[in-house]
């Protein structure tokens, strides 16, 4: 069994807004093994990218992470930071910002849902991909260093490059291995169209170009967020047998984001359910599709149409999707007004029970014992509106 | 404020006919939720208030001269100057030089000009000038421009070309020196118009019945006719069209691809209807934002014409500046006061403008982005 | 995708369309403002036979389009007629002045720049700080203080009240300070180059200390203006998903900062102050009205006061050609950040 190459414990991410304090994250658990794709489903709003760029450690203010520990097993930095360490572990959180951000390439790696929206419009692909490469070089080079990534790129610079942006910044070296990552992610002519705007790309090209330049640090694990949201059904096929591919070639780890089972179903090996912030259900691909504890990954399981057994109706879960604000948020079960098996216990927080298997673990009563009607709560016990099925 | 976001609903209910709900919505929040937008707000009332009521708040008759009491210094202040007098001891005629201190006086809290003019009655009546030729003039570039960019921008092809290099060759004029060009070689016409408070007898009446600080009255006898700088207004208009003119094109431009226009051209709409009906209501957002950066501009530029000695009449803020130059070693406030009252107003009309563009984000490239 | 060059050439090519029509417009301009140049130069009891002497040796009887091919033939020349008041030629007389207004204009924009760019990123990146609070207070009152009163204001505070720069004028050019760095004296005397140095500092003195007030008079407003559309540009653009992502691939801070949001940023930037260079020369000629410096500005009011044409004409088309020219620079610097405007 491979071995666990991030240990994600009791991760929370809060935003002070105007409004309040919205809790996007509570009190996450998973984690990611080497070389396996890890799918996080959930609705809009159920707290999944917040997760994922928590990870990154890319939240901005007003959010920040709150409490928890991100492990990753990596044994130089354990070595070097003992005070942040747990045998070949280090929390991420512990450890210096400088040294945290220069993970990202080398170690993690993002691509995001709208690949048009995350490249700079006035710079050409494969600038920018090369801008992602070199980067790596210089850090590779002097490891430590941050003020290395930005030699002999002083204040005039800037402005001149602000104004007149030429390769000022990145060599031909990174050119070139821009060109070969066009073409590892299956871009015709990558020579030309490295020297194109992003506005010339389709939206497949681009997001080829994406992870192409997400592989430039050759990072051990790579987050994406919904990276095929944004795409045509076609073409959502082809990116994701891309990933696929690198992921296999590279035994890289995936964090795969996205609300939509399908593709969970085709390029996960575990899978994580998200629901107002916390993940409810998790477990192998297996666990949560044939057997979900949790009604919630029940109701999304049983809302896909089945072309084998065709119900006149299809079977939506009622109700809407939580707030999330700290003030409107109470201490019980955050499904229960929707559930269809809510009972008197589902009044207090259910926390997370393992319920045997691999890792099969849900938030919910029903992983140790029955539905029972007797203690069910009553229809309207959270309000009228007919929220519970 | 809660009397302040009262008067304000009143007014944005007012204007409902014409925005949308949702945009008296953003505009509502937007100021409840911004310190610079209320500010902004109370400062434009204060100055229009003051323009509007002027007979009646102006404590002096603005063109009434008393040369002795010319150079009065604002309260807090006071000015030294070298008096010459003869005076005859023993039959003979001696001349003294004597430094007199020239103190300033309750009558007169910011002072008199050179004439011996009240500086407070004259900062309050050129608050008119300045708002009138700064609303009239960008209603007049408005009304110029606005159409001509609809008509440009929904028609485009030739029509477009033409116009555009028209207004090309319109910008290539920087437009204070276009505007100096035409106010100086169409002579400054101006209109006097009767000032209703004081036709009507209103002024005498209120006015008898207030009193100055120390026991003093109101002085009754204010100026019965406002001059009104027509040629500056037209110019200002005619000088200013094209900006209303751009962005009424970029709007009718992007609005002619709407499906509804296409909608409303399948059933047999006609051009002009489809304008007035569907561009029109479209683009006003955009509008009035620049609109109000207009104003701004106008008002700086007719108190630029003012200064230069290109301006119709001699009740302006602009004006003032210029004669305070002449005092600049001896009575600075001349000079500082219609300044700091243009400074206000247009800091005023900025952070109006502002606020409109925070709640409504036209999304233009306006010339001065939000704070 | 277009080239630069055929791009910059088209630019060109609408420029001189532009000047074209200026020339042509202020041409008709002076057929319909009342008022005869012959009530200017003819003396109060001039006889009829006597204005019409005058107003023929003016080429005034001419039919108009005779005038008008007359006028643009002599101006492609390089010959702009003659002042209707003093007889002397425009050309040499606008050209004096125009170094004047040009240092000017220069110096003003260029402290802009260098000011407000910095000054508006700051604001961006540290927001709710004090020098944010600061940047956005002192760029408030920049664009709404009229130029001429702020003008005025230096000068009675620095200049009256505690004497740090002489009130006006202009007695010493840029190139006249300049020129006693490098004297070239001639084949005869050999090509020696005596270095004058002392003349030069205190002439560099002279005009740096002449300059200061109206440089900063003039440039203000445009201080001002570029630091609020860098600031909210920044904001705008740091809130894109680019920067998130550059972010993500381990760009260092300072370079999504530069490198990405501040290109992006000024790019709408540069439209914008493209489009307010005409405020500028307007600024130019009403700084040179306070100060009494030199320049076109005063030379055209006063030639607009004297009704004095081929003066005025002169004077407009310079400024007008001056200012397409420099329109072209900005929207060659403009497609050189944003390449789509070339197709």
């Amino acid at each position: 069994m491979a071995r666990d190459l991030l240990r994600v414990e009791n991760l929370s991410t809060r935003f002070f807004t105007g409004e309040g304090q919205v809790n996007a994250v509570e009190s996450v658990n998973f984690d990611v093994r080497e070389g396996e794709i890890l799918g996080i489903v959930g609705e809009s709003g159920s707290g999944k990218s917040v997760t994922a760029l928590s990870l990154v450690d890319l939240v901005e203010s007003p959010g920040r992470i709150t409490a928890g520990q991100v492990w990753l097993r990596n044994p130089d930095l354990a070595e070097e930071f003992p005070e942040a360490a747990d045998g070949s572990f280090v929390d991420l959180r512990e450890l210096p910002n400088g040294v945290r951000r220069s993970l990202r390439g080398p170690t993690f790696s993002m691509i995001f849902q709208d690949p048009m929206s995350s490249f700079n419009p006035s710079i050409t692909v494969g600038e920018q991909i090369a801008e992602a490469v070199e980067v790596q070089r210089r850090a590779t080079a002097n490891p430590r260093s941050t003020r290395s990534r930005t030699q002999g790129y002083g204040l005039a610079s800037y402005l001149v490059d602000g104004l007149a942006p030429g390769r000022d910044y990145t060599d031909e070296a990174s050119h070139e291995r821009a060109v070969e990552l066009l073409e590892q992610v299956g871009i015709p002519d990558p020579a030309e169209r490295a020297d194109e705007y992003p506005h010339e790309f389709s939206g497949g090209m681009l997001q080829r170009a994406m992870i192409a330049q997400a592989l430039a640090g050759e990072p051990d694990l790579l987050v994406a967020d919904e990276p095929t949201t944004a795409l045509d059904v076609t073409i959502q096929a082809q990116i994701l047998e891309l990933l696929r591919e690198i992921q296999t070639e590279r035994d890289m780890s995936i964090v795969l984001i996205t609300h939509d089972l399908g593709v969970i179903a085709r390029m996960c090996d575990r899978v994580g359910v998200m629901y107002a912030g916390e993940i409810v259900e998790r477990g192998t691909l297996e666990d949560v599709f044939d057997d979900p504890i949790h009604p919630y990954t029940q109701g999304l399981i049983g809302s896909i149409p089945d072309l084998d057994d065709p119900a006149p109706r299809l079977q939506p879960i009622e109700g809407n999707v939580p707030s999330l604000l700290d003030s409107e948020m109470g201490e019980r079960c955050y499904f229960a007004n929707r559930c269809p098996k809510a009972m008197q216990e589902c009044l207090q927080p259910p926390g997370e029970r393992e319920a045997g298997g691999e890792e099969h673990a849900a938030r919910c009563v029903l992983v140790d014992r029955e539905y029972d009607e007797l203690d069910a709560l009553p229809d309207n016990y959270f309000g009228s509106g007919g929220e519970r099925g | 404020m809660p009397l302040l976001d009262d008067l304000l609903g009143v007014l944005l209910r007012g204007l409902s006919g014409v925005l949308s709900p949702r945009t008296i919505r953003n505009l509502r929040s937007e100021l409840r939720s911004s310190v610079l937008a209320k500010i902004g707000i109370v400062l434009i009332v204060v100055v229009l208030l003051m323009a509007t009521f002027a007979p009646l708040v102006a404590p002096w008759n603005p063109t009434s001269q008393n040369t002795s009491e010319a150079r009065e210094p604002p309260l807090g202040f006071s000015r030294v100057e070298n008096q010459t007098t003869q005076q005859t001891v023993d039959g003979e005629v001696q001349i003294i030089n004597e430094q007199v201190q020239v103190n300033a006086t309750a009558a007169h809290p910011l002072g008199t000009d050179g004439l011996g003019r009240d500086m407070l009655s004259r900062v309050i009546y050129g608050a008119r000038t300045s708002l009138l030729v700064g609303l009239l003039g960008t209603m007049l570039a408005m009304v110029i421009g606005v159409p001509v960019g609809l008509v440009s921008g929904y028609y485009k092809g030739r029509v477009d070309d033409t116009l555009m290099r028209i207004a090309d060759v319109s910008l290539a004029f920087p437009s204070l020196v276009l505007a100096i060009a035409l106010v100086g070689l169409f002579g400054q016409a101006s209109v006097p118009v009767p000032d209703p408070f004081v036709t009507f007898g209103v002024a005498e009446v209120i006015r008898g019945a207030m009193s100055l600080p120390g026991g003093l009255t109101y002085p009754t006898g204010m100026p019965e006719t406002f001059t009104l700088p027509g040629t500056v207004i037209v110019v200002v208009g005619v000088v200013n069209w094209v900006w209303f003119a751009r962005v009424a094109r970029g709007e009718a431009l992007g609005v002619r691809e709407e499906e509804y226009v296409k909608a409303a051209k399948s059933i047999g709409g006609s051009d002009g209807f489809i304008i007035r009906r569907h561009v029109l209501p479209n683009s006003l957002t955009p509008i009035l934002v620049l609109g109000t950066i207009q104003v701004a501009a106008i008002v700086l530029l007719e108190s630029a014409l003012s200064f230069l000695g290109f301006s119709g009449t001699t009740l302006s803020w602009g004006f003032d500046i210029a004669q305070g130059r002449q005092y600049q070693t001896t009575a600075w406030w001349i000079a500082a006061m219609p300044g700091l009252a243009i400074v206000f107003t247009v800091i005023g009309i900025n952070l109006v403008g502002d606020w409109l563009r925070d709640a409504l984000d036209p999304g233009i490239e306006g010339e001065g982005g939000g704070v | 995708m277009a080239s630069f060059g055929r791009f910059l050439a088209k630019r060109v090519l609408q420029g001189l369309v532009v000047i074209f029509g200026v020339i042509t417009v202020l041409f008709l301009l002076r057929y319909i403002t009342p008022g005869s140049p012959v009530d200017f130069i003819a003396p109060l009891d001039a006889s009829q036979a006597t204005r019409e002497r005058i107003a023929d040796s003016l080429g005034l009887n001419e039919p108009l389009y005779v005038q008008y091919a007359d006028y643009v033939v002599s101006l492609l020349q390089g010959d702009m007629g003659y002042s209707y008041r003093s007889g002397t030629a425009v050309r040499p007389r606008v050209f004096a002045k125009l170094p004047a207004t040009l240092e000017l204009a220069v110096v003003a924009t260029f402290v802009a720049i260098a000011i407000s760019i910095p000054l508006g990123v700051v604001s961006a990146t540290r927001r709710h700080t004090v020098p944010d609070y600061v940047a956005t207070l002192f760029s408030l009152l920049g664009i709404s203080t009229p130029n001429f009163w702020l003008g005025v204001m230096l000068v009675v505070v620095l200049a009256v009240q505690f004497g740090f720069f002489p009130t006006s004028s202009r007695p010493v050019g840029l190139l006249d300070a300049l020129g006693n760095l490098v004297v070239i004296a001639g084949p005869e005397r050999g090509w020696a180059l005596p270095l004058r140095v002392d003349p030069f500092l205190s002439d560099m003195q002279n005009w740096l200390l002449h300059i200061v007030l109206p440089a900063i008079t003039l440039g203000t407003y445009f201080t001002a203006l570029i630091t609020r559309l860098t600031r909210s540009g920044m904001l705008d653009q740091l809130g894109r998903g680019y920067v998130r992502a550059a972010r993500a691939k381990g760009l260092p801070e300072t370079l999504v900062r530069y490198r990405h949001a501040l290109r992006n940023t000024l790019i709408p930037v540069i439209t914008v102050v493209g489009l307010q260079l005409g405020t500028l020369i307007g600024g130019a000629v009403i700084t040179e009205a306070v100060f009494d410096w030199p320049g076109l500005g005063s030379l055209v009011i006063d030639a607009i006061n004297n009704r004095d044409w081929p003066l005025i004409q002169g004077c407009l088309v310079v400024i007008g050609a001056g200012f397409v020219i420099v329109n072209i620079v900005v929207d060659a610097l403009y497609a050189k950040l944003n390449p789509q405007v070339m197709d």
